[in-house]
């Protein structure tokens, strides 16, 4: 039996080994910061909020606005390496770069393709996200820079058809509205089967938004929390598919090409589809997409970034033959002309810009101030689209909200930032010796981080390999 | 589940007024501008006297709708099209006045994104028959595939025979006829207009219908979410007679074993529901 160990002084008082003499009074001693910033790795101040709200709730939360995941690799992952030996760099400030862009070439099937000044143009937001005004604004503006829009899940209005020399009409599951007059003035037809923000889920139109004019426009009462389907109501699978592109071709007298717009999701093999179901453009929309409102869950926990997204589609369309045949579109996240040429040079053939059209409308600028803070919300981070009351008159059907987007001021920015963000693709696409924007290629690109050149298969900065296992 | 407002109370307080809605789904607007625009103005004028054959035997869909629209051009009225053969899309995005009569069987999405031909199929129909039609008359011989009328927003479209699944499938308005019975999920997302099944219904009958009526005469399988027997009331059986009796399809019963279904409206506004309401939406 081994002696228990005995000081050679008094036992310590519990105070002096707490040393609590001169302590903080109430906090142990050495506990860290960590504990009163709440880093708990699974139980973050946010989570333990999630969880308070879906127990008062007991459902899902709503937002609109775009994913807040912050893990996703993406387009301040990837920098261009422009021409210096290797290649002869073009006169950023004089010469001249195409920015032409043709959508749906195909001779035999489409008579009348798409023809764009620029690579760039406004999605598809429908009429009831957004206010009558913001849409003729986007309209206007597209029209000035020889770029187009895209009608949503609405049907098409008329002031619209008015505003945009080139308009896209897109036939989502619902069908809202689907009038064949305006099918027949449509300059192309988009068949939606899903959209990057909520992949595999329908759209989603909260009773605020669903005013008087709204309801007509979609067959539906006045106020009720509309929720789309997401499965179309005539086809369901690819066959399916190729015989309704069949039918709307033969219907519109082969005249205008048919869009398919898809969430990214297995691009590889759904782009691959699309494209032998008969699609002439194919609109690959990444998990960064925006929407007016969707469950929370899905914006941030569904689908690929767009980055990865562009390269898988571009090498199924080379696998299976189909490159420089069909279109393909990305979009999802585009910020600037930047962002826009990382995905031309990932091989797509345009960008669609969203939020990013509607900022440049006013979404989030400094107006109203009380009106944001009444949301519980300041410019610069509103994400309040779902509830329908918009302070800047973008995302609102509130006559009185509507009517603070001013259509001419609004068309116009929306031109100049078309202009702007044109002008930084032929900037970078100059810089790397192309004189068009289409020929930017992978080769320009470089990763800065081992994720987005393992996602993407872009060369890793400086060892100039991609990075692979 | 005393002091649990009704789905009525909440939408009078949120001012809804479901009782203003209740028959607007029949109801048509004539707005003055539009009144003298029954035909589209770039519509060729037809003569429904000038009646017309074409064997579409060994002819492509293509070409047979090519025809139709060259017929039209000329001045056709009536055009009948023999041997089609199950031919897909035909007759699609007709939008004029049309006699078109078919002497056969058709593939899928026949006559689909019509506004305004009387068609008759002395045949059956593949999928998606009179899909997201807008008017006109479409009648079928025989039986019809499945999302019979899928998205269809007016006219009428009957068929004798029995339908597959999804029949009447976001229908936005006019009028769906089956003379016998339709398959699982007919009337899925019904947002207006009337369907009229004589026979049996299958599965999940009227899920998630926002609006509109479904009538059928024989057994219910079983009723989808948010789809409750309603009441018969003497306009529905006058309607359904005058109705039954234009396309021959009364029973020698007459209507009054029918039973009409209609929304429950507790999807109108699930975010207002009690948290105990909640298993509807999920």
């Amino acid at each position: 039996m081994k002696e228990p160990y005995e000081y050679p002084f008094d036992p310590p008082s519990e105070d002096s080994v707490a040393m609590r003499d001169g302590a903080v009074e109430g906090r142990v001693a050495g506990s860290p910061d960590a504990y009163d910033a709440g880093e708990s790795a699974r139980w973050s101040p946010k989570a333990i909020a999630d969880v308070h709200a879906m127990a008062q709730l007991g459902r899902y939360q709503l937002r609109g606005y775009n994913t807040f995941n912050r893990r996703m690799p993406g387009f301040d992952d990837l920098v261009f390496v422009p021409a210096t030996m290797t290649r002869l760099p073009l006169e950023g400030y004089r010469e001249s770069c195409e920015t032409g862009t043709v959508l749906g070439d195909r001779p035999g099937l489409v008579s009348e393709p798409l023809r764009l000044d620029i690579p760039i143009y406004v999605a598809s937001m429908s009429f009831g996200a957004l206010s009558a005004n913001a849409k003729a604004a986007l309209g206007y503006g597209a029209s000035k820079v020889g770029s187009m829009t895209c009608t949503g899940e609405g049907g098409m209005l008329e002031d619209e058809r008015e505003a945009s020399t080139t308009l896209v009409y897109q036939m989502t599951p619902s069908r809202y509205m689907l009038d064949l007059e305006h099918l027949r003035m449509a300059d192309a037809i988009e068949l939606a089967v899903g959209q990057g923000a909520k992949p595999g889920t329908g759209g989603v139109l909260l009773g605020m938004k669903v005013s008087e004019r709204v309801a007509r426009m979609r067959s539906l009462p006045v106020g009720v929390d509309q929720r789309s389907t997401v499965r179309h109501p005539d086809f369901l699978g690819a066959d399916d598919l190729q015989v309704k592109i069949e039918e709307l071709r033969e219907a519109t007298g082969y005249r205008v090409p048919v869009f398919l717009k898809m969430g990214a999701t297995r691009p590889r093999y759904d782009v691959a589809i699309a494209a032998k179901a008969g699609a002439d453009v194919i609109v690959l929309d990444g998990a960064e997409g925006g929407t007016g409102a969707s469950p929370e869950i899905l914006l941030d926990h569904t689908g690929i970034p767009t980055v990865s997204a562009i390269r898988a589609a571009r090498e199924a369309l080379d696998e299976c033959g189909m490159s420089g045949e069909v279109s393909l579109v990305a979009s999802g996240g585009i910020r600037s002309g930047t962002d826009a040429a990382k995905c031309l040079a990932l091989g797509a053939d345009a960008v669609m810009i969203g939020t990013a059209a509607l900022m440049a409308l006013g979404c989030n600028a400094p107006r109203h101030l009380k009106d944001y803070e009444a949301l519980g919300t300041s410019p610069g981070r509103c994400h309040h689209c779902h509830t329908g009351l918009c302070p800047v008159g973008v995302t609102t059907q509130e006559p009185h909200l509507e009517a603070r987007l001013d259509v001419p001021g609004a068309a116009e920015r929306v031109a100049r930032f078309l202009t702007a963000m044109t002008m930084e693709i032929t900037l970078l696409a100059k810089a790397c010796g192309k004189s068009s924007v289409h020929n930017l290629e992978v080769e320009d690109l470089r990763a800065l981080s081992l994720e987005a050149s393992a996602f993407t298969g872009v060369r890793l900065a400086g060892i100039d390999r991609p990075f692979t296992w | 589940m005393a002091g649990v407002k009704s789905q009525d109370d909440r939408s009078y307080e949120m001012g809804l007024h479901t009782e203003q809605l209740a028959g607007r789904t029949q109801q048509i607007f004539f707005r003055p501008e539009e009144e003298e625009r029954f035909l589209y103005p770039w519509a060729p004028d037809v003569d429904y006297n000038r009646r017309t054959e074409i064997d579409a035997d060994t002819m492509t869909s293509t070409e047979v709708n090519a025809k139709l629209r060259a017929l039209m051009n000329e001045g056709y009225g009536s055009i009948v099209v023999r041997n089609p053969r199950g031919k897909h899309s035909l007759g699609v995005g007709i939008l004029n006045r049309l006699n078109l009569i078919f002497e056969g069987s058709l593939g899928y999405f026949a006559v689909g994104l019509i506004d305004g031909p009387n068609v008759r199929i002395h045949g059956r129909v593949g999928w998606s028959c009179g899909e997201n039609m807008m008017a006109g008359t479409i009648l079928i011989e025989k039986n019809a595939g499945s999302t019979f009328g899928a998205a269809m927003r007016g006219g009428d479209l009957v068929c004798r025979g029995s339908v597959g699944s999804r029949t009447g499938i976001d229908m936005k308005g006019g009028t769906i006829i089956v003379g016998g019975d339709t398959g699982a999920f007919s009337g899925f997302m019904m947002q207006r207009g009337r369907m009229v099944v004589c026979g049996n219904a299958g599965k999940n009958l009227g899920d998630s219908m926002y609006d509109g009526t479904i009538y059928v005469g024989g057994e219910i399988r079983d009723l989808g979410v948010d789809a409750v027997p309603a009441e018969l009331t003497d306009l529905d059986r006058a309607w359904l007679t005058r109705k039954l009796t234009q396309y021959e399809l009364l029973p020698t019963r007459g209507v009054d074993h029918f039973t009409k279904i209609v929304a429950g409206k507790q999807l109108w506004n699930y975010d207002n529901l009690e948290p105990t309401e909640k298993k509807l939406i999920l």
